[in-house]
């Protein structure tokens, strides 16, 4: 085996190394409840990990998840009570809707994709203050629980989202790697111009990326407002350190083409396991996220692939 | 090429005249914008990030980004006041000491992104935001997430002194323009920025030391910020993890709607100051108008968009990630 | 005073220089020809510092030296005016001309712009330009830059002691007749200033500046000729080099094509600065080769054909009807093939296996309802590793690590297999070894016998010869001549480069 094909499976070592030195520092850590309890948490951080997986997996990058799940729980809110449960179509609908936005921003009007999905955050973040009236909002408790309960309750001892991500998961990995959709994302990330002169028609791909990135924020956010039964336009700030992280830590690299959503499942896990483990080692969470900071550095750091970038800018 | 309606002139001119038109459109809708204590308003407002906005710009025009600031900001901020309040709490006789030593500390935080950037050759856009996350994590270990004050008056006097109905602040802040005019213009190192912006390889083979001068202008950057910082705290009087909280957003905007090409080389702190300005009053004229603020985002991201498309030169982009 | 003995420089794969010797006396102009790919910009390189020789010497006044970088052999006095243009477009004249050494002007980080300008004037006075140094760069004309990159060069006559050597790679490609001349006359009274080495595609150029000329051919040095030693053809046919062997470009199997059926059709088609009014007919079975020197068109007409550029005037037909919009995806599914000459970039995707790269140009025949059926994906890659001997070992290889050979196999069978008619080939052997060159020229004859039509944009002129049924010779975008290539009356290299010269 050489460096390359280790690197390959460097998630997965990692994932079991943390699990392990937790589990024998504190060994109620490995109790299944525990575990379930932990992987249920991270739900709605998976799902907009998930999402924004395509966009790196092409090359680009979605800046805008956080603020689009921070509106989409406001718009949750607000719509819960006259739409029900068609709510979620609005939402997810407004999440491709945006994503396409910032797709067509960077192909067709030549914006890189970090300013252009930062410019479409800045639109949602106007979005969710306006129909907010910038103040924290409640859902209907009854209501909650009559449409959307089924999201958050148990079924044995295993949390209902984690159904929900493994599904979500499933019809992922299986866009990825079953359908054409995937195989044309694969080349624009390995070889956008090897793509394009094989008649690949790279923008609109791109596009589609970015609006499967946007609908998964989307669904991150309302499973969210679920969650806390509300919304505001900040809710879910501190979601798009982790989220990033949990993409290349996962082995997705900043340039593209190779890794892809099941890495990303065993990148929000490794992030799972390290917060949680800060608890049982003592170290405080005011220091997470500077710690996940140093993360995503070596992450991106020892993923990226050099060659495909001719100089660094 | 030449002629009044070249490209060059649009793009050095389109941002002024927009300023201008702006002015115009909100002080017809409401004479009460034009008034001296609104655009004092517009000044403070303005100020820190006016610092943040010079900043990037060096970085920006070498044809990289820093979305560092909003780590950089918080962190400096609460350096800051600990420091301040360590040395006694007031301007004089030791206070005064955490100013340099805080823009000194934004400048080493600042070569650290460069040094990350360059030497694991990360693309800065990446690099910077980790760093940015690096900082507001430093800030809130530090803080525990708790608010720190400044009481001090001597020192507020930034905020309070006015003269001219403008408060030091402001004057603090055009003398800092200057400062970044000269380092643009009669440096070798601003002038190094903009010979990376316009082709980095062919500096490299004329001898410029690229990898140097990168980080230079991250450090440059954090410097900038850090006086940002400062700015924010006569301002707020305290500092808090969340100080520097929303200016990556309007500071990169600011820039690019000033006319600073996101692709380097082109543009500089005037552009900046015209695109601060341009920001500043449309987020004080909404308001002077009766419209909700919070629509400002949006609107500034529609324009950061426009401002991106009107100054790209499609011909010359290849292909873009 | 400069000399290289037995330079030699190896790439993974390619042996481009091979025992080199050179040399250039004070205050002479040396010329460099070959074709490309002979190893002039390998020498050039070497010579200027931005390769270092894997074996000989570099000696300067009879001492051995060796550059790390350019900068190193600068500071010796060798410079380079750069084909591209390279200065930087924002900056000032006099940046531009002391980029990199401001420090001479500088107190404390801060520049003495007046010192700046006046010792720029002086620089611009050697090359005759009468500018204002605080000009920006961008505002001057292509002639203006050339001479401005010149007077860069020159600064090194002040900074260093001794000789120069001054490297004009291709300083005429941009100027217009008159311009040349001034240049000309210039570098002729800059010989008491420096030596000159001079590169050129444009013969007559070649000949009339320089007292001697080398001439490259794979990679080595065939001769050295004086000046009025020889005439143009005699140098042509020193750099193309050997006769057409019959046998290697598969002559015997070259079948006539079928003149009823035209497959694709262009008329007039131009595109502002590259190409102009180019009408060609392209049919069933037929290879016709685009002849030119580089920046002739060929490429342009290519990504024309496949819809990559928009041509600004004339239309293309393929079978007959009009292609208004036409973009790679529409050429794709008319039946449009292209082989770029970037294989790496362009050609395959490296990180994506075999079968992938086969059916990623026909992703909708090996899918339903957008889902994609895998075993017939790999069926057909087993098939064409099989039919073409690709050696990979499976269809799970991934591309990026197969030979250019087999990369250029699997970029092939990619086309082949989705039944492509109109195959667009750029450069398809170039860096490939021998046997994988003529497993590629026996894959146009199979094509050509299945009623393909190629358009082949050749590695050499020998090659073009061999293999065509029609040759279009261009030059500065426009078709100077159309050759019939039957087999026993194919034009000679010397008819070729008549018209492209």
């Amino acid at each position: 085996m050489n460096l390359q094909q280790i690197r390959q499976y460097m998630p997965w070592i990692a994932l079991v190394v943390l699990v392990a030195l937790v589990g024998i520092a504190n060994p109620g850590f490995l109790r299944p409840a525990n575990l379930l309890g932990l992987a249920g948490d991270i739900v709605p951080l998976f799902i907009m990990a998930l999402g924004l997986t395509f966009a790196i997996y092409i090359g680009g990058i979605d800046l805008s998840v956080q603020s689009m799940a921070n509106m989409i729980t406001v718009v949750a809110s607000v719509y819960l009570a006259s739409l029900g449960g068609w709510v979620a179509v609005l939402c997810v609908g407004a999440g491709f809707a945006l994503g396409m936005l910032s797709g067509f921003v960077t192909t067709r009007l030549f914006v890189p994709s970090f300013i252009s999905t930062l410019a479409v955050g800045g639109i949602c973040f106007s979005i969710a203050q306006w129909l907010s009236g910038n103040r924290a909002l409640n859902m209907d408790a009854e209501q909650r629980n009559a449409v959307f309960g089924w999201m958050i309750g148990r079924t044995g001892i295993i949390p209902n989202e984690l159904f929900i991500a493994g599904a979500l998961l499933a019809i992922c990995l299986f866009i990825e790697r079953r359908t054409t959709l995937g195989r044309a994302f694969k080349a624009v990330g390995a070889g956008e111009l090897a793509a394009r002169a094989s008649g690949i028609n790279v923008a609109r791909y791109k596009i589609l990326a970015f609006a499967i990135s946007g609908a998964l924020a989307a669904i991150a956010g309302l499973m969210f407002s679920v969650k806390l039964s509300g919304g505001a336009p900040t809710i879910a700030n501190g979601f798009l350190l982790p989220a990033i992280v949990a993409v290349l830590v996962g082995g997705t690299p900043l340039t593209g083409g190779v890794g892809g959503v099941l890495n990303t499942m065993i990148g929000t896990l490794i992030v799972a396991v390290i917060r949680a483990s800060m608890l049982y080692f003592g170290i405080e969470a005011t220091q997470q996220q500077m710690l996940f900071g140093l993360v995503l550095i070596v992450a991106i750091a020892t993923t990226i692939d050099r060659s495909k970038l001719r100089t660094v800018k | 090429m030449g002629g009044i309606l070249s490209r060059e002139n649009i793009i050095r001119w389109a941002a002024l005249l927009v300023l201008l038109a702006l002015i115009a459109l909100f002080t017809a809708l409401n004479p009460a914008f034009l008034s001296q204590r609104n655009l004092a308003r517009i000044a403070i407002a303005a100020a820190p990030a006016m610092m943040v906005a010079l900043g990037v710009t060096f970085v920006i025009v070498m044809g990289s980004i820093d979305l560092s600031m909003e780590g950089a900001v918080s962190l400096a901020a609460v350096l800051f006041c600990l420091l301040f309040v360590k040395l006694g709490g007031a301007l004089l006789p030791w206070g005064w000491l955490a100013v340099p030593v805080i823009v000194l500390f934004g400048a080493f935080y600042g070569m650290l992104t460069g040094l990350v950037h360059v030497r694991l050759k990360i693309p800065s856009f990446m690099a910077s935001l980790a760093m940015g996350f690096v900082g507001t994590g430093a800030a809130v270990m530090i803080t525990g997430g708790e608010i720190v004050r400044i009481g001090d008056s001597t020192f507020r006097m930034l905020l309070t002194w006015r003269i001219l109905g403008y408060p030091l602040m402001v004057y603090v802040a055009i003398a800092c323009i200057f400062v970044a005019l000269f380092i643009q213009k009669h440096t070798v190192l601003g002038r190094n920025f903009y010979a990376i912006g316009g082709g980095e390889e062919l500096a490299h083979a004329s001898g410029v030391n690229v990898r140097a001068v990168r980080i230079a202008g991250f450090a440059l950057a954090g410097a900038f910020y850090a006086i940002g910082a400062i700015f924010q705290v006569a301002k707020l009087g305290q500092a808090e993890a969340a100080t520097g909280a929303n200016f990556m957003f309007v500071s990169i905007t600011s820039v690019v709607v000033g006319g600073v090409a996101l692709w380097g080389g082109v543009g500089g702190v005037w552009n900046a100051v015209v695109g601060v300005l341009i920001v500043n009053v449309i987020a004080n004229g909404m308001v002077v108008i009766g419209l909700p603020n919070f629509l400002q985002d949006g609107v500034l991201g529609v324009l950061v968009i426009l401002a991106v498309v009107l100054a790209t030169d499609r011909r010359a982009v290849a292909f873009v990630k | 005073m400069y000399e290289l003995r037995a330079v030699e420089k190896k790439f993974p794969g390619v042996h481009a220089l091979k025992s080199v010797d050179f040399k250039i006396a004070r205050g002479e102009i040396v010329g460099l020809v070959g074709e490309n790919g002979a190893g002039k910009s390998t020498l050039m390189k070497v010579i200027y510092g931005a390769y270092q020789p894997d074996g000989g010497q570099i000696l300067i006044d009879g001492k051995a030296v060796r550059f790390a970088n350019p900068r190193q052999a600068m500071e010796k006095g060798i410079g380079m005016v750069f084909q591209e243009q390279s200065l930087i477009p924002n900056l000032t004249v006099m940046e531009n001309i002391f980029l990199g050494y401001q420090e001479q002007f500088t107190r404390l980080g801060v520049i003495d712009w007046k010192a700046m300008a006046a010792a720029a004037r002086k620089q611009l006075a050697k090359v005759k330009l009468d500018i204002d140094p605080r000009m920006v760069t961008s505002a001057l004309s292509f002639a203006q830059r050339q001479l401005v990159e010149l007077a860069k060069v020159l600064t090194l006559e002040e900074r260093v002691e001794g000789d120069l050597v001054i490297l004009l790679d291709e300083p005429t490609s941009v100027l217009n007749k008159e311009e040349v001349a001034l240049l000309f006359k210039l570098v002729r009274e800059l010989t008491s200033r420096a030596s000159f080495i001079f590169v050129s595609h444009r013969m007559d150029e070649v000949m009339d500046l320089s007292d001697r000329i080398y001439v490259m051919k794979d990679g080595q040095v065939m001769d050295v000729l004086a000046r009025g030693q020889a005439e143009a053809p005699e140098i042509q046919r020193k750099m193309v080099g050997r006769d057409i062997d019959r046998e290697y470009y598969r002559e015997q199997k070259q079948v006539p094509y079928d003149a009823d059926k035209v497959l694709l059709e262009l008329s007039g088609v131009g595109i502002s600065g590259r190409i102009e009014d180019i009408s060609l007919k392209l049919h069933a079975g037929e290879v016709l080769c685009l002849v030119g020197t580089e920046g002739s068109g060929r490429e342009a007409i290519l990504r024309t054909i496949f819809g990559m550029v928009q041509p600004a005037e004339g239309e293309v037909r393929i079978d007959g009807a009009v292609q208004p919009r036409l973009t790679p995806g529409s050429a794709v599914a008319r039946g449009v093939g292209y082989v770029p000459r970037e294989r790496k970039i362009e050609g395959i995707v490296s990180g994506m296996n075999v079968y992938e790269n086969m059916t990623l140009s026909q992703l909708g025949r090996y899918s339903s309802w957008g889902v994609l059926a895998v075993g017939r994906e790999k069926a057909l890659a087993r098939d064409w590793i099989a039919k073409l001997k690709i050696k990979a070992h499976s269809e799970y290889a991934d591309c990026g690590n197969l030979s250019g050979g087999n990369q250029q196999k699997v970029v092939l069978a990619k086309w082949r297999s989705g039944g492509s008619r109109i195959v667009l080939l750029d450069h398809p052997t170039r860096g490939l070894d021998i046997g994988a060159k003529e497993d590629v020229y026996d894959m146009i004859r199979e094509m050509s016998a299945d009623g393909v039509g190629v358009v082949l944009v050749a590695d050499t002129l020998e090659e073009a010869i061999g293999l065509s049924h029609t040759i279009v010779v261009l030059k500065d975008g426009a078709i100077q001549h159309v050759f019939d290539c039957r087999p026993g009356a194919k034009p000679s290299l010397f008819d070729l480069l008549h018209h492209m010269i």
